[in-house]
Parts: C-alpha cells; sequence; structure tokens
C-alpha cells in the first residue's frame, strides 16, 4: 500500500482531523466577534483571516483532509464487508471455544445468528452500517463543496406595492455568493403584494406577514404568502421574510411617479434616510414619531422634515415641498419590508449525504455479526457485540 | 388541574428514586421492578400535564423552562421505560433516570407560571423534529452516561447488583446508547437546519447553538472512534462516555443560557 495511501487511513489522522475541526469550531463561535451583536473584529484578527474564521484555509484544509482520510477509509471498505457476509472472518476475530456439554451453535441461534451451513449471521444487513456512514459523509461533503460554490443570495427592501427585479443596479445588497456563482442576481422579479409587520397569528407573537408575487423575466410567476417560517419559491430561488422592517415615505415627484424612500432607524423614535433630490444634491429626509417605531399600535403621529446641509424643512402632509429643482409631495407614510432571496445548488446532494449519513449511523447502533462454526465444535465471530457474546458464553459455561 | 398532575408526577418520580436507591444500596437489587413501575405510573399523570399546557398555550413543550424540562424528563423516563421493555436486565439503569427526571422537574417547577406565545419562526413540522430529536438525544446520553457507571460499578464488584447484565453487556449498551444518541443527534443538526432555511434563508450560520452541537457531533465521532478504531474498551471508555455525555449537558443547556444566540426563545424564565 502506499505510504499517503497508509497515512490516510490511519486512525491518528482521522481523529486527529475531527478533533482539530471540532476545536477549531468551537474556538471560532466563541471569538467575541463571531458572537451575534459581537462588533468588530481586532486588525491582528483580519490580518490573520480569523474575521470570518469558517472560510479560512485552516479550517477548509482541515474538512479537505477529513474527506482525504474517510475516502482512503472507505476504500476498500465495501469488499472487507462482502467477504465477512461470505464467512471469510478476518484475524481479529474472536474464538467460542469447545465445551463439553455446550452446544455452540444452538447458543449462537439463541444469540440471534441465523443461516445454514457453518457460516451464521446476525443482523447482516447492519454490517453495511460503518460503509454507509463514511459514504454518506463523503457525499455531504462534497455537496457541501458544490452548494457553497454555487450559493447565492442577498436582501431587498420592499413597501407595499413595490416592485424589485433583483439583477436592477442597485436592488439588492449584501450579497453573499460562492465563487462559481453567477456575476448576476437572477433574472426574478419580486412584487409586494401587502404587508403586514404585525400580523396575529393565532397561537404566535405578532411577526410580520407579506403576499409576494415572483416572476422570472419571460417565464413562469408565482403568488404566495410568506412569514419568516415559509418562504415562496419559484426556479429555485426562495424568497424569504426577512426580520427588519421600517418606515417608508412614498414622495411623488413632478412628472407623476412614485419614489419610495426607505428610512432606516435611528433612534427609538427616529429614522432617516440620506438620498439625493433632484438636483442630484445631498439631502436627508428625517421621521421623528409620537410613539416608538417597533410599536404593534402604530407610530402615532408622524413629523417630517428635509435637513439640507444644516437647514431643516418641516415637510406637511399633502403639501408640495421643494425637492432641489422642482416640487415633491409625500404621498403616503408606510413600512418597508426586509425580504432574502437564495439560490442553493446542491442541496439535494446534501440531503442525500445526510441520509447515507443517518441511515449508516442506524445500522452501526444494530449488533451485527458473523459466525464461523470449526471443526471440533468451537465458533469463530465477528462484529459488534462479540466481548459481550464472549462473556455470555462463559458464563453459560459456568451456569452448566 | 395541570399542577396537580405535574406534582403527582414529580412525587412518583421521587419514590421511584428512593426505591432505585434502594435497590443499589442492598446491593441484592430488590425494589428495581417497583422503581420501575413507579417511573411508568409517574408517566401518565406527567403526559396528562404536558398535554394540557399544550393545549392551554398553543404550542409543544418548547419554550419556557418549564415546558424544556418536564418534557425532556418525560421522554427520558420514556426512554427508559422503553429500554427496560425491551431488555429487562437494563432496568437497574432507572437508579440514574429516577433521580434525574425528579431534579429535572425540580428544576422546571420555578417557571410553571410563565407562559409566553411562541414566535412566528416556530411554525414548522421540522421544528417538531429538531426539538423532538434533541430531547430523545440528551435522553439517549443520559441512559449511554448511567450504562457507563452501571458498568464500571459491575466491573468492580462483580458480585454485586446480581439484576445488572455482564460488565460486558453493560459496556455494549453504552456503546449502543451513545451511538442512537449520535443519531438522534445527526437528526436533530439537519431538522435544525432545514429549519434556519425556512426561518432565516440559511441552512448553517455558525450560531453558537449551531456550532456546539456540530463539535458534540465531532466529539461524539471521536469518541465513537476510540472504541472502533483503537479498541478502546473497559472504564477509559466509560470515563469517555461522561466525557460524551458533559458535550451533550453543554449543548442541550448550557449555550442557550450564557451565550447570546438566537436560540434565546428556548428556555426562557432561564
Amino acid at each position: 500500500m502506499p505510504r499517503l495511501l497508509r497515512l490516510l487511513r490511519s486512525p491518528r489522522l482521522a481523529l486527529a482531523a475531527l478533533a482539530w475541526l471540532g476545536g477549531y469550531a468551537a474556538a471560532g463561535a466563541w471569538l467575541p466577534w463571531s458572537l451575534p451583536g459581537g462588533g468588530a473584529p481586532p486588525g491582528w484578527a483580519v490580518a490573520a483571516g480569523l474575521d470570518h474564521p469558517f472560510t479560512t484555509w485552516t479550517f477548509l484544509g482541515a474538512v479537505a483532509l477529513l474527506f482525504a482520510s474517510t475516502l482512503a477509509c472507505t476504500w476498500g471498505k465495501r469488499a472487507r464487508v462482502a467477504a465477512l457476509l461470505r464467512g471469510e472472518l478476518p484475524g481479529t476475530a474472536a474464538t467460542l471455544p469447545y465445551r463439553a456439554g455446550s452446544d455452540v451453535t444452538a447458543f449462537l441461534r439463541a444469540s440471534g445468528f441465523r443461516g445454514d451451513g457453518p457460516v451464521l449471521r446476525r443482523l447482516p444487513a447492519a454490517l453495511w452500517g460503518g460503509w454507509l456512514f463514511h459514504v454518506g459523509l463523503l457525499v455531504l461533503i462534497a455537496a457541501i463543496a458544490v452548494q457553497q460554490s454555487f450559493h447565492d443570495g442577498a436582501t431587498l427592501q420592499l413597501t407595499e406595492g413595490e416592485v424589485a427585479r433583483l439583477d436592477d443596479p442597485g436592488a439588492v445588497f449584501g450579497r453573499d455568493r460562492g465563487p462559481l456563482a453567477p456575476a448576476q442576481p437572477p433574472p426574478l422579479t419580486v412584487s409586494l403584494l401587502s404587508f403586514d409587520p404585525f400580523a396575529h397569528q393565532p397561537g404566535y407573537a405578532p411577526d410580520r406577514l407579506s403576499t409576494l408575487r415572483l416572476e422570472r423575466r419571460g417565464g413562469a410567476s408565482v403568488e404566495g404568502t410568506v412569514d419568516r417560517a415559509r418562504g415562496l419559491r419559484l426556479g429555485g430561488v426562495k424568497v424569504f421574510q426577512a426580520i427588519p422592517v421600517g418606515l417608508a415615505v412614498d414622495l411623488a415627484l413632478p412628472d407623476g411617479s412614485i419614489r419610495s424612500v426607505h428610512l432606516a432607524t435611528v433612534g427609538a423614535r427616529e429614522a432617516a434616510a440620506d438620498v439625493r433630490d433632484l438636483s442630484g444634491l445631498p439631502v436627508r429626509l428625517l421621521a421623528e414619531t409620537e410613539r416608538p417605531l417597533d410599536d404593534a399600535g402604530g407610530t402615532g403621529r408622524v413629523e417630517l422634515a428635509l435637513l439640507a446641509g444644516d437647514r431643516r424643512y418641516p415637510i406637511l402632509p399633502g403639501s408640495p415641498f421643494g425637492f432641489g429643482g422642482g416640487e415633491a409631495r409625500v404621498a403616503a407614510v408606510r413600512r418597508w419590508g426586509a425580504f432574502t432571496y437564495s439560490h442553493s445548488p446542491g442541496m439535494s446532494g446534501v440531503f442525500l449525504g445526510f441520509a447515507l449519513l443517518l441511515a449508516g449511523s442506524a445500522l452501526l447502533a444494530l449488533p451485527a455479526g458473523v459466525a464461523r462454526l470449526e471443526p471440533g465444535g468451537a465458533a469463530r465471530v465477528a462484529g459488534r457485540g462479540t466481548a459481550a457474546l464472549l462473556a455470555d458464553w462463559a458464563a453459560a459455561g459456568r451456569d452448566a | 388541574m395541570q399542577s396537580v398532575l405535574f406534582w403527582s408526577a414529580v412525587t412518583a418520580y421521587a419514590l421511584a428514586t428512593v426505591a432505585f436507591f434502594t435497590a443499589v444500596a442492598s446491593r441484592s437489587g430488590r425494589g428495581t421492578g417497583s422503581g420501575a413501575a413507579l417511573l411508568a405510573l409517574g408517566l401518565v399523570p406527567h403526559a396528562a400535564a404536558i398535554g394540557l399546557r399544550w393545549i392551554e398555550v398553543g404550542h409543544g413543550p418548547y419554550q419556557t423552562r418549564y415546558e424544556v424540562l418536564s418534557a425532556d424528563a418525560f421522554l427520558l423516563v420514556g426512554a427508559y421505560l422503553v429500554t427496560a421493555l425491551a431488555a429487562r436486565h437494563l432496568r437497574l439503569l432507572g437508579a440514574a433516570v429516577a433521580p434525574v427526571a425528579f431534579l429535572g422537574m425540580g428544576l422546571a417547577v420555578a417557571t410553571f407560571a410563565l407562559k409566553a406565545e411562541v414566535p412566528i419562526i416556530f411554525k414548522s413540522w421540522w421544528l417538531v423534529l429538531h426539538i423532538g430529536f434533541a430531547k430523545l438525544f440528551a435522553a439517549t446520553a443520559v441512559l449511554a452516561a448511567a450504562s457507563a457507571a452501571a458498568y464500571l460499578a459491575k466491573s468492580r464488584r462483580p458480585g454485586s447488583l446480581p439484576r445488572l447484565p455482564s460488565p460486558e453487556r453493560l459496556e455494549l449498551a453504552a456503546h449502543q446508547f451513545l451511538l442512537v444518541s449520535f443519531l438522534f443527534l445527526g437528526v436533530m443538526i439537519v431538522a435544525g437546519s432545514l429549519w434556519a432555511n425556512e426561518s432565516w434563508g440559511r441552512y448553517w450560520g455558525w450560531d453558537p447553538m449551531e456550532t456546539s452541537s456540530l463539535v458534540t457531533w465531532l466529539a461524539f465521532a471521536v469518541v465513537l472512534h476510540f472504541r472502533v478504531l483503537h479498541g478502546w474498551r473497559g472504564p477509559r471508555m466509560a470515563y469517555l462516555t461522561f466525557v460524551a455525555l458533559a458535550f451533550a449537558v453543554s449543548t442541550a443547556y448550557l449555550v442557550a443560557t450564557i451565550v447570546p444566540t438566537i436560540h434565546n426563545s428556548y428556555m426562557v424564565g432561564r
């Protein structure tokens, strides 16, 4: 056997890879900046690549090593199990010695072994548990690699009646995509038909509830309700309700169009957005509310103002106000909701890997084994639970 | 009514603890049957108490500390009784199960009056699987450790506790419970990952609880490797089973109580 293969098949290497991954994952998840709301990582952590501990080469290399070790361990395992099932027992098999007055065949049958001839088997299908487990682990790691390479996701914000084309410039933000994912977001149009940030579904605390319409350009469309417990899927892309919500001010512009400005929360009763007016100058739209912004009963009175430089211009409901070379009017004050889209090719492989892994785990718990009756009344046994079987045989001898 | 049923179950578990401790102290194992019967008897009002709370709050037992720990104790006793029916020689494991169930109920009762609506993300069948298997994972980890403890006791004094099987059988039982626990933990992680995707649009986010589950799964894999590949047997394998239990307890109970995590709507009232 080549030296490299021997090294990869070494149980010590498998253990080392598992222990390293476990220790690294524990440390990585407990780094202060990895915890929710943990703040920015320090400079040394960024320099060491520890700002995202689970995409470092240290971590990915250990996963690759675990994959290689599992592959090497699985190689030839099928033939070994098949040989065991044929009754070709390994040198490590235990012996139930001949004992006058005791029938080893009857003992083995009473212990669950079945079969005709010199080879008896107990739960033979379960002998495949280890092989199945290892194959499942290989499929899982490979499928996760595919999924991570092609994964694509980002966030978007919509107000009721608003439509967003995901691949329009600036339509989505916070995009996270794998190295092999398309450069552009999917060609999908998302329309928010209705939005209630505090919908009360029986038995559950008030939360967001939206009706969305998804349309693939020049193709199929789908319409449905989403909350934070279920999304809406079209052609491999799934759109989910995200947590953030905020105030949106719909501005009626001189050309008759409506521009929805999404304000970010800057205080318990204050939201603002930095935008450019019709002349392209930066201005700030400010909203101050009577009650907290996240009050399920509503915000109460809303006062709007436009901040340009160090001057503040109050905006009165329905009245036109100067907006850089033209007049605009507040058409409505509503709420925007955040949504995420996610495209994850390779997930069917991940599920298959998990299914094999779990099936293997289940089979491994069963005391499968093979016994071979030897001339002279003894038997050799291999498989799981052999030590207990030997103890039972010895105890049966004492009782006899 | 709920509280009467709850306290009936607590009383039965307390009496079962006394019966099992008597069985162990007498070295003869007498009292094992009574202990198992008392645990079975306690399970009936316990099920009714959980059911009534479910109907009252409109969701399963997975939010407040009372709901979580009471249901965990229920499944632990249930798993023990299934084991005792399938393998009568393991009935004395109740000596570990009964006090753990009793203590769990004691820790639960402090938040008995706390009732709250659950977040909308709990509206998922994946969550039912996720939580159900989390509880089964913890229960089987306790049974594995109980078997390992019984192994240590029996291997040091082979003549004592005649109602326990041979040390080799107990060691095999510990290994099998650990494997089943490993399987349940795997199902819990998979179901949780699918639930996370429905709730947050991502399967995995390296949240402290998610990571702790993965680390525990890896720790179990290491422990199982020591037995399967390195042939570890005997006391050191029993101690490793206790280490596995420590990982399981940390994941199931400690992490959510000490670290900010997306799982903070679990064990409310801690």
